[in-house]
């Protein structure tokens, strides 16, 4: 297969929860989470792979996901940074196929991402993933978030169910439009039969409040 | 020449390595009570695992990503994490039977208590987890384990009525005394026996291990399809052989000597010697194959390094989870509980646990974004689905049927 980094893609579907794996083979972690930071513009821009427990547990989800993240922060009640991911930044990515290959070898690559108060506003997009979506058909979760070449927010897919629900089965151009089985292709399309894609203008996330409104 | 001299090689321990501790125990427990009625469901156990297995191995010589990769990347953390706690609970108890297992075997040789033994076995399976090559661990044991054969030697030199056995194995309902509900139990755990979860874990890993590439799934294949179904002929051999033996004295298996004890009738000390070599090899090599499975299955949910191709301090954590593992099931073992009841325990969780692994390898054995032109056909879809449809079945009535019929009772 080849390499997707450089070509729109689905942050879900393509790059979560893949394996990360250096120059020479090794691995290094998985893809846990991803930064995305803030642009002046308003835009939203993937900015770099998050790894470790502070990304992963929070994904567990809902209660479950903050109470286990809240007894790892304690097991280091002494540790400044017990609540920070590992960041691996974009630069460092060569290529992503079934995994995410980086440009050098792992020996010393995880470093923490720095504090809340330097550089520009950044979200976890597993955070956004967890949102409540005000649709005007009704209550929504979000199901994908679709990039451009430039690891920018185009457009969110909603619908009912966890994010990455989908399995691929969706209907668009560039998926496979027969990916089989076929009852599992019917069974998925007819479960996500309402699921929709919303381009990222017609989108507002309160990040407080942690909801999304569709206009 | 080389070439045909591999496949020879990955065939016969295919063949090998189809039988652990939950075969041979189930398949002689049926074969006592129920004669060769189930021997259609070890035949659809090993087409099931032929299609699992085949499935799974090409999306690891494709994309180089094996089982519980694949199974966090489809089904997210959350349901990833809850099938990964249940596959290594299944995964685990399978571990403790299998050394429990080696430790009978070897009780039986030199008549030392299993429970003197087992510490030793269990030292020594982490011993060759930690030290030994890959390619020593799934070729030694699984040519050794070729010794069950012997099961079939004995069947023949029983001389049974083949056309009572015949009738047996197209009769479709159980023998007489026995409950509809006790047979479709060990249906169940006759299933789960030939279609483990592990033996899924360690073949797609093993072949991460061994560098598979696109060009390698034909050899993949051959093995696959030849390995496992002489595997399910030693199965259905050891049923067959207590079925002669136990079935005219209405007695039930309970211990693994008495699933040897058909071939010492038919062929004395040498056939027992050639058995017990089986038993030990069998188990010692599925011991292998479940504890690198635990290790297989943690680190690639996190991500870590894992493997035998690496030095062993490159992939420190796996080999931290293979030592954790083995201290665990040794634990269990030093509660005294028997071996063979941890078996059949494990046979059945293992037909529960088998649909969570197997929905997510099916998907992305369909998906052209990893496999490109080497997705499933049509055909082999259509029995995909049949065997997702027949596992879901089964999955829901394991525990059911567990309750109802108390464990075979």
């Amino acid at each position: 297969m080849g390499d997707r980094f450089h070509e729109p893609y689905d942050a879900v579907l393509h790059l979560l929860d893949r394996q990360v794996i250096d120059r020479d083979g090794l691995l290094v972690c998985k893809v846990d989470d991803l930064e995305l930071a803030e642009t002046g513009e308003g835009a939203l821009v993937a900015t770099a792979l998050l790894a470790g427990s502070p990304a992963l547990l929070p994904r567990l989800g809902g209660r479950l996901g903050s109470v286990v993240r809240e007894y790892w922060a304690r097991m280091g009640d002494e540790q400044a940074d017990r609540r920070l991911p590992y960041r691996i930044d974009f630069a460092l990515v060569a290529e992503l196929t079934s995994a995410v290959t980086l440009t050098r070898p792992r020996h010393g690559l995880l470093v923490r991402t720095p504090g809340e108060d330097e550089g520009p506003v950044r979200h976890r997009l597993g955070d956004l993933l967890q949102m409540e979506v005000e649709a005007p058909e009704g209550k929504r979760r979000i199901l994908d978030v679709r990039l451009d070449e430039r690891h920018r927010v185009r457009s969110l897919v909603i619908g009912h169910g966890r994010p990455g629900a989908m399995l691929g089965y969706d209907e668009r151009e560039g998926r496979p439009a027969n990916q089989g089985p076929a009852l599992v292709r019917a069974i998925v399309r007819a479960l996500h039969r309402h699921a929709r894609e919303v381009p990222f203008g017609q989108v507002r996330i309160d990040w407080e409040q942690h909801r999304v409104r569709v206009a | 020449m080389k070439k045909l001299l591999n496949v020879a090689l990955g065939v016969l321990t295919a063949i090998g390595g189809f039988v652990d501790i939950g075969d041979l125990v189930t398949n002689a427990q049926v074969g006592a009570r129920f004669g060769l009625s189930l021997a259609w469901v070890t035949l659809l156990g090993v087409v099931g695992i032929i299609v699992f297995a085949e499935m799974s191995g090409r999306i690891a010589a494709v994309s180089g990503r094996a089982t519980f990769d694949l199974v966090r990347e489809r089904l997210g953390p959350a349901m990833g994490m809850a099938n990964l706690l249940g596959s290594m609970g299944v995964t685990l108890l399978t571990y403790v039977a299998e050394i429990g297992g080696v430790a009978l075997a070897f009780q039986l040789i030199c008549g030392v208590d299993y429970l003197l033994l087992f510490p030793f076995v269990g030292a020594l399976v982490w011993l060759v987890l930690w030290r030994a090559k890959f390619s020593v661990i799934e070729n030694l044991f699984g040519l050794l384990g070729l010794a069950l054969i012997v099961f079939v030697v004995a069947l023949l030199k029983l001389g049974p009525d083949w056309s009572q056995l015949g009738h047996s194995a197209v009769s479709f309902q159980p023998p007489k005394p026995e409950a509809w509900s006790t047979w479709a139990y060990y249906a169940v755990a006759l299933f789960g026996a030939a279609m483990t979860p592990y033996e899924v874990f360690f073949f797609s890993s093993g072949g991460v291990e061994e560098k598979w590439g696109v060009k390698d799934i034909g050899v993949m294949r051959t093995n696959v399809l030849l390995g496992f179904p002489l595997g399910g002929v030693l199965s259905v051999a050891i049923a067959a052989c207590t079925y002669v033996v136990f079935n005219p004295l209405s007695a039930s298996v309970d211990t693994l000597g008495q699933v040897g004890l058909p071939v010492a009738i038919a062929l004395g000390k040498i056939g027992l010697a050639i058995a017990l070599l089986g038993f030990v090899a069998a188990t010692f090599g599925a011991a292998c194959e479940t504890g690198l499975s635990t290790g297989y299955s943690i680190a690639q949910y996190f991500g870590w390094q894992w493997g035998k191709f690496v030095r062993t301090d490159v992939a420190a954590r796996f080999h931290l989870v293979l030592l954790l593992s083995t201290v665990i099931a040794l634990g269990v073992l030093a509660t005294g509980i028997d071996p063979v009841q941890v078996t059949e325990a494990s046979v059945v969780f293992s037909a529960l646990a088998l649909p969570l692994t197997y929905f997510p390898i099916l998907v992305v054995a369909n998906d052209r974004d990893y496999m490109g032109e080497h997705v499933n056909g049509r055909v082999l879809n259509v029995l995909a689905m049949f065997f997702m449809v027949v596992l879901t079945v089964v999955a829901l009535a394991a525990i059911p049927l567990m309750i109802w019929t108390r464990m075979g009772a």
